[in-house]
């Protein structure tokens, strides 16, 4: 290892693996339950790349280029325009520029021009192809048309910007309900396109359209509207584009390596989608592709799309040199992908006693100018926060997304989930108020727990057996942890009259991995020195991936999680993985990786058993040693390295190696408070503290549990109150750049409060369940719903302003004035 | 053009164009521990020191940096004998995707060289300029009020260990003491 000075001193030695944190030690943060019987999972493990990021020396895409003393910069030149056709591309000014390599338009020779999706999803992907690499059909301001490799990117650049385009415009569309209507501009040629999805209908801008059923939602409208005990509450709600910010741009070194294979190191969630979708892409087989991920500046869903690999490539091809592309800010905020915008409209039935009866709920997505992720996040919305109510006997799912001529929607880190709590945590704390019950005492008695088997994530699957049965919850506690740490029962109010201070809550929830729609697989190998060298196809964006996968084989192993060596993923070295996305990775990886080195350690089980003269049942592995229970004898791990390769008799590699998908996806919870105070006279608002305790199942490693959890409140607190993407008349966006984007900074991010709940999922490795998502969820309408509290309006749309606020409390007083 | 720099100490002279950043000719020098996130000087990725300030390299022409002293992350410690500020960052569990941190750990050394002992308020006043999108802040925050206490403290030698931070005990850290 190169750590000569890692964290394995004798100076840390404090306890035994027998006395566990945990337990009586009073350094426990308490928000970790219980670590009884665990080494190496549920311990705050150093993480692995920790080290090099802080010395500089991580290298990311962008510093693989020295690597390449031809290599060559590249820039996209991109439709000025919303939604056209390109009737002229001139070249040849930009080709005369010395040190430009390549220039490429939709008509260059070799350009694939077939239809694909950059979606980065399994096979067959949902969403439908509808994208050209290079495109004369441009449908939105950002729209690649021409690409230049140059010897500098400042040439590149310049080369970029001497192309003349011209174009014959169209009339564009903006909002998705102007794009739905009969009179709307058409965006999609729907023999161009080939979409599988359910509902589209290219001639109204529908992308897609799903509805699905449980119980009978019309019927419980028609009693209550019969009976005085119940009541029927509407609401409506709106998100904005929200940006990634992604803080590496995103990257990408292509070039056709001495095998004549095309050999893509790039910035992606999804090395094996990529590598499948770019053989397809250029007409070459799958094994021509190699696609190594390195160090990752976070992805989020970003890089979950293939936005730049083939633009990178069809560039490395024509200039027949390595080509790095590296996205420019203003194209990660207009031209790589966003969180969808989202609008619809919530009602629901509820009895006196506060018993929901139905919810029917309807959301439109914009999906922007093309459709990857389209349906399947659209549905998300409404699928993602249902389970946490699912015990309401009739519920209705209507999903629709429609395409405008604005930026191209994908997956981020909620995946609908976000707009969806809004919308129905905002609901519910409306139903809570209507019926004059305390907003949590209401959801208690309507919230799933475990034992239950849940259908509303299946709403949109026909037929039974969809049930989902929940085998932890810790939801219950998760409110009364948020409840204690933002002190609900216990706030102060500010002592000018105008000002007023409440805390909101919302719930959350999310899955783990795609049912039924995961891969991972793990391979892991002994060396002499009692080490393990484990390669997964996990994609470790930043999150800590690696970390929580070495901490889960040396559990396994009896080793420490320095120990284990775990190498990034590359199609050509590492077992096949779906990638980085839907919260998949600890638990469905995670698995592979628990039953790769469960397989070790079997083999070296059967070693040491012939060295002791040992029964097998009698071994244990721990403190880098297998141990016979009953003698009390050992081997070293180290020691068992060396047997197991130059040993006298039997020599073996001892390595293991699995695959592992489910059915399953066990939902995390959390419960998210805020704390704010609102000045009624101007609408500005406080936001004094954000609060989220989840039940993640156990936590592999609790430092990096926490800090996805920080991170997602700070994402959510973004789309709650910062960033928003706004376009001006035209279709043209008006945030270049971080200074024109709300990201909160240190200055302005409120405190962050985590709070791990514990509880053992039996199906996840070591009990671990997903942890990166489903923080995202419900700052928006915790904060929407703690304004509420505080001055009794309510915002229903993103961001929420002090504008907006301000609106609302002038015509809250107007109409009291009318009365 | 030429443009002298004392780099980390060192005498350099690096080759510039006009348009040239002092990011630019830093990573293509090979100092790629400087990154680049915006090139607008909005989000603080490419932060350097240069004769003793936080400087935003992508912006900072690198005609301007002539004969001027920059300091870079790769300056400070190394993986085996950290800087006491990363070594903060790296027991605060101060990081994720990591893109953002060699400027913040910048940021943060020009900070207590000249606040050593900052308030709360007075690291997020001055880290405000360096954005972070992994990790909400907070423990970033707390890794320099950690730093601080290292620097104070004299601590040069700590830096492999947890220092400042109460932390749970980590089962992962003992088995040397534990050896028969």
């Amino acid at each position: 290892m190169s750590r000569p000075d890692g964290p394995s001193g004798d100076q840390n030695a404090k306890s035994t693996s027998s006395t566990e944190p945990g337990s009586a030690d009073g350094d426990t943060p308490d928000d970790v339950s219980s670590a009884a019987g665990r080494d190496a999972v549920s311990t705050a493990a150093e993480k692995r790349d920790a080290r090099k990021i802080v010395t500089g020396e991580a290298k990311y895409t962008a510093d693989y280029g020295g690597q390449f003393p031809d290599l060559a910069e590249a820039a996209v030149r991109r439709s000025d325009i919303a939604h056209g056709v390109v009737t002229d591309i001139d070249t040849s000014d930009a080709e005369a520029i010395e040190g430009v390599y390549a220039v490429l338009t939709p008509d260059s020779a070799g350009m694939p021009d077939g239809p694909y999706t950059s979606a980065g999803q399994s096979y067959p992907e949902p969403s439908p192809w509808d994208l050209r690499v290079l495109r004369r059909r441009v449908r939105y301001v950002g729209d690649p048309i021409a690409a230049v490799a140059a010897k500098d990117t400042d040439t590149a650049r310049a080369a970029a910007r001497a192309i003349d385009v011209t174009y014959e415009e169209r009339p564009a569309v903006f909002d998705p309900d102007a794009a739905v209507s009969e009179d709307a501009p058409r965006i999609h040629d729907p023999d161009a396109v080939e979409n599988v999805q359910s509902g589209a209908d290219y001639d109204r801008n529908v992308e897609a359209h799903l509805a699905g059923e449980i119980g009978d939602v019309e019927a419980a409208f028609a009693v209550a509207a019969e009976r005085d005990d119940r009541s029927v509450v509407e609401t409506t709600w709106e998100t904005p584009y929200q940006s990634h910010c992604v803080p590496e741009p995103h990257t990408t070194i292509a070039r056709r390596d001495e095998d004549d294979r095309y050999h893509l190191v790039s910035s992606t969630q999804v090395p094996y989608h990529v590598r499948r979708q770019l053989a397809h892409l250029f007409d070459v087989p799958i094994r021509d592709v190699r696609v190594t991920k390195p160090q990752i500046g976070a992805g989020f869903g970003s890089k979950q799309s293939m936005v730049i690999e083939p633009i990178a490539l069809a560039l490395a091809i024509a200039a027949d040199r390595p080509v790095k592309l590296e996205a420019t800010r203003a194209e990660e905020f207009h031209a790589m992908r966003f969180r969808r915008p989202s609008r619809g409209r919530i009602r629901s039935v509820v009895t006196d006693d506060g018993d929901l009866q139905a919810i029917d709920m309807s959301v439109t997505t914009n999906s922007g100018a093309y459709g990857p992720h389209g349906m399947t996040a659209a549905v998300s919305v409404g699928k993602k926060p249902l389970p946490l109510y699912a015990g309401t006997p009739n519920l209705r799912l209507d999903a629709t997304a429609v395409h405008t001529n604005l930026p191209v929607a994908g997956a981020m880190r909620g995946y609908g989930a976000p707009q969806g709590h809004f919308a129905v945590e905002t609901h519910i704390a409306e139903i809570a108020r209507e019926i004059g019950m305390d907003p949590i005492a209401f959801r208690r008695r309507n919230l799933i727990g475990e034992g239950d088997v849940e259908t509303a994530s299946a709403i949109l699957k026909s037929g039974d057996g969809h049930g989902r049965r929940i085998r932890s919850c810790g939801i219950d506690e998760c409110i009364e942890r948020g409840k204690a740490a933002i002190g609900w029962d216990d706030v102060d109010q500010p002592p000018e009259d105008h000002r007023h201070r409440a805390c909101g809550v919302a719930l959350a929830t999310q899955g783990s991995g795609i049912p039924g729609d995961e891969l991972g697989a793990a391979h892991i190998k002994m060396n002499e020195d009692g080490s393990f060298i484990l390669q997964t196809g996990a994609v470790d964006l930043g999150t800590g991936a690696d970390t929580v996968m070495a901490q889960i084989a040396a559990e396994v192993l009896g080793a420490r999680p320095e120990d284990i060596l775990v190498q990034p993923s590359d199609t050509d070295v590492s077992p096949f993985d779906y990638g980085a996305y839907a919260s998949s990775t600890t638990y469905v990886t995670g698995q592979a990786v628990r039953k790769a080195a469960t397989e070790a350690r079997d083999q070296l089980f059967a070693v040491v058993a012939r060295l002791l003269d040992e029964p097998v049942d009698d071994l244990v592995a721990h403190d880098r040693a297998v141990h016979a229970e009953s003698s009390g004898s050992s081997v070293t791990l180290e020691e068992l390295g060396y047997a197991s390769i130059y040993g006298d008799d039997a020599r073996e590699q001892v390595m293991g190696e699995a695959s592992y998908s489910t059915d399953e996806s066990p939902p995390p919870f959390a419960a998210q408070f805020a704390d704010v105070t609102v000045d009624e006279r101007t609408g500005e608002f406080e936001v004094h503290e954000l609060v989220c305790a989840v039940d993640c199942g156990a936590a592999i490693n609790p430092d990096l549990a926490r800090g996805q959890i920080t991170g997602a409140m700070h994402m959510g607190y973004e789309l709650a109150a910062g960033g928003e993407l706004t376009f001006d008349e035209e279709g043209r966006p008006n945030v270049a750049g971080f200074r024109d984007y709300g990201m909160p900074r240190t200055a302005d991010q409120p405190p962050l409060t985590p709070i791990l709940v514990e509880t053992h999922e039996p199906t996840g490795p070591f009990g671990a369940k997903s942890v990166a998502e489903v923080p995202t969820n419900a700052v928006p309408p915790a904060l929407s719903n703690a304004i509420r509290r505080a001055v009794d309006v309510r915002i229903t749309d993103l961001p929420i302003t002090p504008e907006k606020v301000k609106s609302a409390l002038d015509q809250r007083r107007e109409s009291a004035d009318d009365v | 053009m030429k443009i002298r720099l004392t780099l980390n100490g060192e005498k350099i002279t690096l080759d510039a164009s006009r348009s040239d950043s002092l990011l630019d000719i830093l990573r293509r020098a090979g100092y790629t521990g400087t990154k680049r996130g915006c090139e607008t000087g909005d989000c603080g990725f490419c932060t350097v020191l240069v004769d003793g300030d936080a400087v935003k390299s992508c912006i900072r022409p690198a005609a301007r940096a002539d004969e001027s002293a920059v300091e870079t992350i790769e300056d400070l410690g190394t993986q085996a004998d950290l800087h006491p500020i990363q070594a903060a960052f790296v027991d605060n569990a101060a990081l994720q995707c990591g893109f953002c941190t060699p400027g913040m750990i910048m940021r943060t050394k020009a900070l207590l060289a000249e606040n050593p002992d900052p308030e709360k308020a007075e690291v997020r006043e001055a880290l405000s300029g360096n954005l972070c999108r992994c990790t909400g802040y907070e423990n970033i925050v707390s890794a320099v009020a950690d730093a601080a206490d290292r620097l104070a403290a004299g601590d040069r030698s700590d830096a492999a260990t947890d220092g400042g931070r109460q932390r749970k005990q980590c089962t992962a850290c003992d088995y040397e003491g534990v050896q028969e």
